[in-house]
């Protein structure tokens, strides 16, 4: 199995994932969660960061959906069942997307977490298909707000930011999670470019991706050169809002291109309001079930081959990693200036949205998992991870006050 | 303005929330009263220097502050108080804000 240098994994496989799982979780037997339910196909629109006139995120959605449709080898009058997420979709709905796409469903939902809906929709898709109600099951999200429209969303996100944060002109998003980032570095011991690992290592992986929006390498100095944005975030600590859409099937192993096995989900788990946002916001949902993660999926961190952490901002993908269990010793300072900056563990290989750009949250996620689906699969190009088997995805979202609200995880694997 | 934030205090176990809960989150209560939180130690702060959207934007102060009742609470900052500081919070509408204590 490709992935961790062997340090890494010796470190990884010292910490006993069993010792950690919570007393009288019973799970069952090991990385059996779906037997038939997996992922069949994924596909994504052009990507760009002003939409041009008639572009919208109906136009970004149809072209993804297109995409994922071919790729799943799939026609569109068999699929039965569809998920949306998009912050831009109003004042249409999911069954309005659904008629202009001409599909007639048994299974329809729209998601509303955020950068954890991708995570969402896939889990629950997978469990609808199992269950034997519907099956191929379209998710799709987009977003085309332009940069006035996304600032609107930021100050809306709900009515605790239009009475408490927004009146402050606290930023959005950005504002949220620098408060967050200068805590993380004062618990961590974290220095500016300890993010700077995080956003040049992934600029690299995104040269290697046609689709994503910033694709030249950007060295240290550029990244410390960055004008800031809300202290101590600059530039490229914050995920670029763009317009595009994603879009991936799920469906019966059975019904996968003959070609190309499906990638299954060895284990899928989510979280919701964990904290009441009385916490520090450091750690995640996602610290919640980690351990049931890894225990139903039957693996440990140092299994995994290929990561795809959800990534509005480095602050974020460190917080998430360390909740995964991915960090040894929780030394965030060093995993970033050794295994980060010379990319030994493989995390966001498509460039992450830091660089290959965010298209909503709800899309962001969904990339991070297509990404995931095209290096097991051995699809991804000159950034194909040698030899993936397995991967870790995730999604951080929901921005509720001080810190995020919802997250989700799954582990992938390469189909036989 | 006003002096002081408004917080919400669960009658059953005496928690004071921030903001506005529908049911205690700690005994599930719905009842609260108000009270007033009128002083908080910053903890973290941040410039907001860029708004989307906004082209004559001036920079800002935010931070992250302990209330002296136990809420952590975003607010803006009106003055170069700095993390370890002792704030006098006040209220413009529904907003927080705090500067140095006099």
């Amino acid at each position: 199995m490709a992935g961790l240098v062997p340090a890494i994994h010796a470190l990884l496989r010292s910490q006993d994932v069993d010792a950690r799982v919570k007393p009288g979780h019973d799970s069952g037997e090991s990385g059996d969660m779906f037997q038939s339910a997996a992922i069949i196909g994924v596909g994504q629109s052009a990507y760009t960061r002003r939409p041009e006139a008639g572009q919208t995120v109906l136009t970004f959605m149809r072209d993804a959906v297109v995409a994922a449709l071919k790729d799943a080898e799939v026609d569109a009058k068999d699929i039965q069942g569809m998920a949306v997420a998009s912050f831009s979709l109003a004042p249409d709905a999911a069954v309005d997307l659904a008629w202009k796409l001409g599909l007639s469903l048994r299974w329809l939902a729209q998601d509303t977490n955020g950068g954890s809906s991708a995570v969402s929709m896939l889990g629950n898709a997978l469990r609808t298909v199992e269950c034997g109600y519907a099956s191929p099951i379209l998710l799709i999200g987009g977003d085309a707000t332009g940069l006035a429209g996304y600032a609107k969303v930021a100050a809306n996100f709900n009515t605790v930011t239009q009475k408490h944060l927004a009146p402050l002109g606290h930023g959005g998003p950005n504002g949220v999670y620098a408060l967050v980032a200068a805590r993380q570095m004062k618990k961590y011991g974290l220095e500016k470019s300890d993010y700077g690992h995080i956003a040049v290592a992934q600029r690299a992986w995104a040269a290697g991706n046609p689709n994503a929006v910033y694709r030249t390498p950007m060295t240290m100095d550029e990244y410390l050169a960055a004008p800031m944005v809300a202290d101590p975030l600059s530039r490229y600590d914050c995920v670029p809002v763009v317009a595009g859409a994603q879009a991936i099937v799920v469906g019966r192993r059975e019904q996968a291109p003959k070609a190309r096995p499906a990638v299954r989900v060895r284990a899928i788990q989510h979280s919701f309001n964990y904290d009441h946002q009385q916490g520090d916001g450091l750690q995640t949902g996602i610290g919640t079930f980690a351990d049931e993660l890894w225990q139903t999926a039957g693996m440990k961190p140092a299994d995994i081959d290929v990561a795809s952490i959800y990534d509005d901002y480095p602050t974020m993908v460190l917080a998430q990693l360390n909740d995964l269990g991915l960090i040894p010793g929780n030394d965030m300072a060093k995993f970033c200036r050794t295994v980060i900056k010379d990319r030994t563990l493989p995390v966001n290989t498509w460039g992450g949205m830091l660089s290959a750009g965010q298209p909503g949250g709800h899309a962001g996620g969904m990339n991070g998992i297509s990404e995931a689906v095209l290096q097991l699969q051995g699809r991804a190009d000159t950034r194909q991870v040698k030899d993936a088997e397995l991967a870790v995805v995730t999604g951080y979202g929901m921005t509720m006050y001080r810190y995020g609200g919802t997250a989700g995880a799954a582990i992938l694997e390469r189909g036989p | 303005m006003s002096e002081g934030v408004a917080i919400w205090r669960c009658t059953k176990c005496r928690t004071g929330f921030f903001p506005e809960p529908l049911l205690c989150p700690r005994c599930h209560n719905p009842q609260f009263t108000t009270d007033t939180v009128r002083e908080a130690v910053v903890e973290e702060t941040s410039v907001i220097r860029h708004m989307l959207g906004q082209e004559n934007w001036q920079p800002r102060r935010i931070a992250s502050v302990r209330t002296s009742d136990g809420q952590f609470m975003t607010v803006g900052l009106r003055d170069e108080s700095g993390p370890g500081a002792r704030v006098a919070l006040f209220q413009e509408g529904e907003a927080p804000f705090g500067r140095a204590k006099a």
